[in-house]
């Protein structure tokens, strides 16, 4: 993969053919590799090297964009006529700021693991072997991954910014199955040695064994307690909101509530790149210093994020939370982070009279924005908790539930996890919610 | 283009390769765009060091090859290459469009979007296939968001998504964008101050892109045979189309047959030979309601006792080639669309999809639309806002008395659908006509 001086060298290189008013070039460099299991065997076993270069041309407010993974000196050329020769032909866009000028970043610790960087075939191959152990030894099957990826990008542009970033990361996700049950587990960490398979077999087991027989039970009005993985997927069906092109087109539901309370007073939420539990990149992808941001404080929305668009548009700092251009989504959190809370998870199941303790949903999709009414499906080990413990299995149920309306009386555990998805990464803590609307029920 | 600012004005060019290795029982793949002989020489190594590492821990497994090899070269139709188009004139269709769909103030956002995409593809395989293809696929769509006194609405145009196919620049003249501009912007505005749509159990009528959305999530995914045999069973689930049911399973009505059609010259899925180097191919899938086969790939097919329908895709050269729905036909009916509504007494008719959601055997749905007009009496009446509907999935199909005509038949191309991890997007399509349903719950999204 290519390093971070081969980037910047080629985005050196890439810039000095422009005669553009302002010019961003961006050199991208990924090596993926991913060995999916099913039936405890692994059935797509890949891996993929990429690098890419993407310019910005602006000529007289007008922009155009042109992108390549040909990186011989002639494609680099070709990208940046075809970038020009795009912005001449756009409308002028007179609210178009200047591009950001270098700032100094603080890079976040532990973003780079080397050993993930080196990992092999072999290495996951063997991660997924302890993971089948403990499904042969039930009379299980596992479905999932392992997978280990390095990325790394470098930022350059005409008024001087200079920006480069390396990370890793690394991943097992398990549905285990048993007859008529199945459990999750899944964990996240840019250094692969931290990824302990056999231990994470054991719980995706546990909780399909656990989970066996399930009952059906009434939908309607629950308590429940969302474990991360549920818990983070919820969450991060308002993201969005914290957006100022959301905020400015009237989608967010900011529009109503900014600097009122919206929530719970103990809901507070970053977006924290620096976090230690997911270390990633301290700049946006305009180079511009990426703060930490308090989205939600003690209840209220507090804020949105922006890029050197919005910035300008509003007059607002710019919190450097930009997308690749050519972006049509507006600025974005990358990194949130919901602060936890003073028990343990064991304590807020010990404390739930009658609830439903939720490992994972599944497909969640807004079905109202402004009112952030979400719909989904529980999935993967979903639980009765009667009296303070959890009592048996239970058939997956349908929910449409507000996001806000949950997090106005909710209580967190002390302890955050990371979860993620193919659309999102968050740091979050399991959550015990009083209300929770569940509407339709399944067989299963 | 947004609200008169071009947004996203690219070009972009990905070239490079994929190589699958079959080692000692197992596959790797492995991908690179480093077209130097050192770099082919280290990738083809890295496939087969990944299949042998594979091959250490997996039960031994035949794999199947495709029957035949082939040596061709196909085109897919189109009439007007967008190259030729200028950029100017792409620019001012977007502009035009997109300016008149702001009637009024309450629109905040306005969009328009034109995407195309050719693709060459060379396939070769050591049975001696050597195929060459160039596929053709564009679209083009407006979307209007109004908002105003707490609540936001918005209509997309064609359908949710805008229209998508396999062709030039012709599919972008056939959506028609500046004559619908100010409808839809119209249609988000009045949305604002509709009435909300009831909850309850009445007949429901379902428009052509929404009928697309039903059978991609409903019927496409569920019948995808790795999903049926376990293969995504981590991420996007398993399904209830089990083998077993297979030729018993009454999975719709009479009058629903489903076929798998990637010949269909404007299916956006529709290639010459697939990814494995099978030929394009129509099947069966649902035929007079029962469950008679699946989107299958050549070790799937194997399984089952079947020959591959050539339903195997990969989003490009980095990404590992899987089973995708690709073109999905319901068979249109024989009634004309307006005759849909004649003996509804008390019914909903929704239109363009705005919220989806199924469990992970594809059985549980609730999806919501963009818009609906009340039915009273075989006439459509009142706008309702915030239209949802949900069900189950073979209880749903089986519910399906009556299906437009060809008149109203249109091959709805999906441009962005997720599979796999790491996650894919296929290009499919769904085509169908609007079509009746019976006694379906409906308003189930804001449901107490």
């Amino acid at each position: 993969m290519l390093n971070n001086h081969e980037r910047e060298e080629l985005a050196e290189h890439t810039l000095s053919y422009s005669r553009a008013d302002q010019t961003e070039v961006i050199i991208a460099a990924e090596d993926a590799a991913w060995s999916r299991f099913t039936r405890n065997t692994i059935h797509q076993n890949l891996a993929y090297a990429n690098a890419n270069a993407s310019v910005r041309a602006i000529v007289d407010h007008r922009t155009g964009v042109a992108q390549t993974n040909v990186l011989t000196d002639a494609a680099l050329h070709e990208a940046v006529r075809r970038a020009i020769v795009m912005a001449q032909l756009a409308p002028r866009d007179p609210a178009q700021p200047l591009l950001p000028e270098h700032a100094e970043y603080e890079p976040a610790d532990g973003a780079y693991a080397i050993s993930t960087a080196q990992a092999t075939a072999q290495q996951r191959a063997e991660l997924c072997e302890a993971i089948f152990r403990s499904a042969r030894s039930r009379d299980f099957w596992c479905a999932g991954f392992a997978r280990t990826t390095q990325a790394g990008i470098s930022v350059v542009n005409s008024r001087g910014a200079r920006a480069s970033f390396d990370g890793t990361d690394a991943a097992i996700n398990i549905k285990m199955n048993a007859p008529d049950s199945s459990g999750y587990a899944e964990t996240y960490s840019t250094d692969v040695l931290d990824l302990d398979a056999a231990a994470l077999g054991e719980r995706s087991a546990q909780k399909a064994a656990a989970a066996k027989a399930p009952r059906a039970v009434a939908p309607g009005e629950w308590t429940v307690i969302l474990e991360p993985p549920a818990f983070g997927e919820f969450f991060s069906c308002i993201v969005r909101h914290f957006s100022a092109q959301a905020y400015d087109e009237g989608s967010s539901f900011l529009c109503d509530q900014l600097d009122r309370k919206c929530v719970g007073s103990n809901v507070t939420i970053w977006d924290d790149y620096a976090h230690p539990l997911a270390p990633g990149m301290p700049f946006d992808f305009e180079g511009a210093p990426t703060q930490r941001v308090a989205l939600v404080k003690d209840g209220v929305a507090a804020a949105y994020v922006t890029d050197s668009y919005w910035a300008a548009k509003f007059s607002k700092p710019n919190t450097g939370h930009a997308l690749p251009a050519p972006n049509t989504f507006g600025p974005m959190p990358r990194h949130t982070v919901v602060n936890g809370g003073s028990k343990s998870l064991e304590q807020l199941i010990a404390e739930t009279k009658l609830g439903l303790l939720v490992s994972r949903f599944w497909y969640l999709r807004p079905v109202d924005e402004r009112r952030t009414i979400i719909t989904g499906m529980t999935r993967d080990g979903t639980f009765l908790i009667e009296d303070g413990k959890v009592t048996h299995g239970v058939h997956n149920l349908r929910f449409n539930q507000s996001v806000l309306e949950a997090l106005a009386s909710c209580e967190f555990s002390n302890m955050q996890t990371r979860t993620a998805s193919y659309h999102y990464s968050t740091v979050v803590p399991a959550v015990k919610i009083e209300r929770f609307t569940f509407t339709s029920e399944t067989d299963f | 283009m947004r609200n008169g600012i071009v947004s996203s004005l690219a070009d972009a060019t990905t070239r490079g390769y994929g190589i699958r290795a079959f080692v000692n029982g197992a596959w790797g793949f492995a991908a690179s765009s480093d077209l130097e002989d050192a770099g082919i020489d280290r990738t083809a190594a890295r496939a087969v060091e990944i299949a042998k590492s594979a091959g250490n821990h997996e039960r031994r497994r035949n794999t199947s090859i495709p029957p035949h090899a082939y040596n061709d070269r196909f085109v897919s139709a189109y009439t007007q290459d967008p190259a030729e188009i200028p950029l100017e004139r792409r620019v001012a269709l977007l502009l035009d469009a997109e300016k008149l769909l702001h009637v009024d103030q309450r629109v905040t956002a306005g969009r328009a979007w034109i995407e195309l995409w050719r693709t060459e593809k060379t396939f070769y395989s050591t049975i001696g296939s050597r195929i060459e293809q160039t596929i053709y696929q564009s679209g083009s769509g407006l979307q209007a968001i109004a908002a105003g006194e707490g609540d936001m609405q918005v209509r997309s145009f064609p359908g949710d998504i805008g229209l998508y196919a396999a062709g030039g620049w012709e599919v972008i003249e056939r959506a028609a964008l500046r004559e619908n501009a100010a409808r839809i912007g119209e249609e988000a505005v009045a949305l604002l101050g509709a009435p909300q749509c009831p909850s309850g159990e009445m007949d429901l009528i379902l428009g052509g892109s929404q009928m697309s959305l039903q059978i991609h999530e409903s019927c496409g995914h569920p019948a995808e045979l790795d999903r049926v045999m376990g293969w995504e069973a981590n991420f996007s689930g398993v399904s209830f189309l089990e083998i077993a049911q297979l030729g018993k399973l009454k999975y719709g009505s009479d009058i629903v047959t489903i076929v798998v059609d990637n010949t269909l010259p404007e299916g956006l899925a529709t290639v010459g030979y697939d990814d494995e180097g099978s030929k394009s191919v129509t099947s069966d899938i649902i035929r007079d309601g029962v469950l008679v086969g699946y989107e299958m790939s050549n070790e799937t097919a194997a399984a089952i006792g079947r020959r591959s329908n050539a339903c195997v895709r990969a989003q490009g050269w980095e990404f590992v080639p899987m089973i995708r729905m690709c073109n999905l036909n319901l068979l249109p009916g024989t009634v004309p669309f307006e005759a849909l509504f004649d003996d509804v007494k008390d019914g909903i008719y929704m239109e363009s999809n705005r919220s989806w959601s199924i469990d992970d055997h594809r059985l549980n749905f609730q999806f919501g639309c963009q818009i609906g007009w009340e039915i009273r009496n075989g006439k459509r009446g009142r706008m309702l806002r915030n239209p949802t509907y949900g069900g189950i999935t073979p209880k749903f199909w089986n519910s399906c008395d009556a299906i437009a005509d060809r008149a109203s038949w249109v091959a709805w191309g999906t441009p962005h659908c997720g599979k796999g991890e790491p996650i894919q997007v296929g290009r499919t399509a769904q085509c169908a006509s609007p079509a009746r349903f019976r006694n379906v719950k409906v308003g189930v999204g804001y449901a107490k």
